[in-house]
């Protein structure tokens, strides 16, 4: 739930229970007050009604005043003064309606008889005022819950708008891009603090992530300089007319661990920066014709193991790096023709976003749940290893599913694409 | 004529290795082992082929590359760069550089690459590369022995071609297959049709009247001698 729903939810609970109990003190306590008030003007009319007593030596005349009244009953039975609240009857002026009335009353003895005097007022002035003093306060208590519901709504929202762009720009943060976080303009002291810590999160990321890309690259640089060196020389060395076979046959050797180091530099490097993300760019293209190009482009390896190729290709426009693309195939080309056995057979399907290789070729030498690992290889295989690990990389980025099985005799491997 | 070629590359032992190779031709080498000394040579000489090493010590050779865009001596220029990244390749070409050759390569392979290059520049009637009676056509992309075309395919044109820039030298299996290939695209099982290729165009050459002019050493390599 939103902030606000429940801050307010929270607020507005507790504040009608606080107002509540306020209230209800005051309530209460103003009853008695009132009451009091009330039960102070019969004491002054008990006083008086003693005094005309011990004065004058009779009772008053009973009055009844407009709300109130004194009367006299004569009684043999104990008088105790107490205050009581009764119900009255009051047809002269209030049309039958019963009516609350405080009374005190109170023993008076006169020429030797004992009298219960009562007097009476109504509470009714008391309870308008009550019901008058209630309603204004539940007024100011409605006023205050509305004023303070719809003013939070406006100012929280305005409040919290550093705190929701900043959300925003977290949301919209690139890593290629290179965009600095955006200092915001707040004197909120916590936002402050969220901008900063922000701000530093992602610089930091962003020189991590500029260092690791960087170190893919320096590393190579290193291993290639040297690389270059020995290249060279051997280059050099071959020309001499002086070597026997025997010195050329080791020179032969150098060359090939030389052209090995060099391929496996060069995937590890492409696996690194792929893993990275760093080929982000897109362009839209076809398999089909890039599938055709790349048997073109493969056909003297074909030919040399005399691989039988079938391939129905029907058209898959995609939107990848062309580059990831051309190398995706190449690896699964070449795997399947050197992987193949003299004179076998090399069936591409490419249907509904979907492409299927299928070769013949000799058992996996391992299970085929590594066949995707790096440096996975088979007992003669003179390759990096890399090749179809470099494959799964490329469709992990991309999100297609990829699989391999072996459906004798064929070994299956195949892409689904995503549109 | 006599062509000069500024090798600017701080690895001493690499430059040195290409200043032999190419010291055997008609080149004069000077060499440059750092962006100070690069930049006085190339502000003090013009050169038919700058070789450039992008990922000096003490400066990155796309500035160099600027400068000589300034300077309009942008031409000729054939980048090295052990990086191999696209985008050096991709902002080298664009400031002017006429090819892109990543580290480690074949001293044979940039040979070829120099050849094209100053070639290029100098196109003026240096189209036909002879041998003896042999001529390519460099821009018609044809061969002839003794005035008749022959029939070549692709990759024997480039092999030719390969060689004649590579005339007299040794170059082994690796380079060829990197030169054609461009991967390596297989093992030492991979190089038996290198092998026929070569078988092939040996063949159309001695069918149409030529020597054989090229040689195998010895199950390393080849080398095409007049």
């Amino acid at each position: 739930m939103k902030l606000f729903t429940r801050y307010s939810r929270v607020n507005i609970i507790a504040s009608v229970l606080a107002l509540l109990a306020g209230s209800l003190a005051y309530y209460f306590s103003l009853h008695y007050f009132l009451i009091e008030q009330l039960d102070d003007t019969l004491k002054v009319e008990e006083a008086e009604i003693l005094d005309h007593v011990r004065t004058k030596g009779t009772l008053p005349e009973p009055s009844s005043y407009r709300d109130q009244e004194t009367s006299f009953a004569l009684t043999d039975a104990p008088v105790t003064r107490a205050f009581h609240n009764i119900d009255r009857r009051s047809p002269r002026r209030h049309h039958n309606e019963i009516r609350t009335y405080r009374q005190l009353l109170f023993p008076v003895s006169v020429e030797g008889k004992v009298y219960a005097a009562s007097v009476i007022k109504s509470e009714e002035e008391t309870d308008d005022l009550l019901e008058m003093m209630m309603l204004i306060t539940a007024g100011i208590i409605l006023f205050l819950l509305i004023l303070l519901f719809v003013a939070g709504r406006l100012l929280l929202r305005r409040i919290w708008r550093p705190f929701y762009d900043t959300l925003e720009s977290i949301r919209r943060f690139n890593l290629s891009s290179h965009a600095l976080f955006p200092a915001r303009e707040t004197n909120i002291d916590e936002f402050k603090s969220l901008d900063l810590a922000v701000g530093q999160m992602t610089q930091k990321i962003i020189r991590d992530y500029e260092m690791l890309k960087n170190f893919a690259d320096d590393a190579s640089h290193e291993m290639q300089t040297p690389l270059a060196i020995i290249n060279s020389k051997l280059d050099l060395l071959i020309q001499d007319p002086a070597l026997e076979e025997k010195h050329l046959r080791q020179l032969q050797a150098m060359y090939d661990a030389v052209s090995r180091l060099r391929q496996l530099n060069q995937s590890l490097l492409l696996l690194t920066k792929i893993e990275n993300n760093q080929f982000t760019h897109a362009d839209p293209v076809d398999l089909a014709p890039l599938l055709e190009n790349k048997l073109t482009q493969l056909e003297d390896l074909i030919q040399n193991r005399q691989v039988r190729v079938h391939a129905t290709l029907e058209s898959c426009p995609l939107r990848v790096n062309a580059y990831l693309i051309d190398i995706l195939l190449n690896n699964l080309l070449i795997n399947a023709v050197r992987h193949n056995q003299h004179q076998g057979r090399l069936d591409i399907r490419l249907q509904d976003h979907v492409l299927r290789i299928s070769n013949t070729g000799p058992v996996l030498s391992f299970g085929a749940d590594v066949i995707f690992d790096r440096f996975t290889k088979g007992a003669h295989s003179d390759g990096t290893g890399l090749g179809l690990a470099i494959v799964r990389q490329i469709c992990d980025n991309y999100g297609f599913a990829l699989s391999y099985t072996y459906e004798d005799p064929l070994h299956v491997i195949s892409i689904r694409f995503l549109p | 004529m006599i062509m000069k070629i500024l090798i600017v590359e701080d690895e001493k032992v690499l430059s040195d290795s290409i200043h032999s190779y190419l010291q055997q031709e008609h080149f004069i080498c000077d060499v440059a082992g750092s962006f100070r000394s690069a930049l006085e040579k190339i502000e003090s000489y013009d050169y038919d082929c700058i070789l450039l090493d992008l990922n000096l010590q003490d400066g990155n050779g796309l500035e160099l590359l600027k400068e000589l865009k300034r300077n309009n001596k942008a031409d000729g220029v054939l980048i090295l760069s052990a990086r191999n990244s696209l985008e050096d390749k991709i902002a080298g070409l664009q400031l002017g550089a006429d090819d892109y050759l990543a580290k480690p390569f074949h001293l044979s392979e940039l040979g070829a690459r120099v050849s094209a290059i100053i070639r290029r520049r100098h196109s003026a009637g240096s189209n036909i590369i002879r041998l003896d009676d042999t001529l390519i056509d460099t821009q018609a992309h044809t061969v002839s022995v003794k005035g008749r075309l022959l029939d070549l395919t692709r990759k024997e044109y480039q092999l030719l071609l390969y060689f004649a820039y590579n005339k007299g030298r040794v170059i082994s299996k690796n380079a060829i297959a990197e030169h054609l290939w461009a991967e390596d695209a297989g093992g030492p099982a991979g190089y038996d049709f290198i092998y026929t290729h070569i078988k092939n165009l040996r063949r159309k050459l001695i069918d149409a009247g030529s020597p054989d002019l090229i040689h195998s050493v010895y199950g390393m390599g080849y080398k095409l001698s007049l």
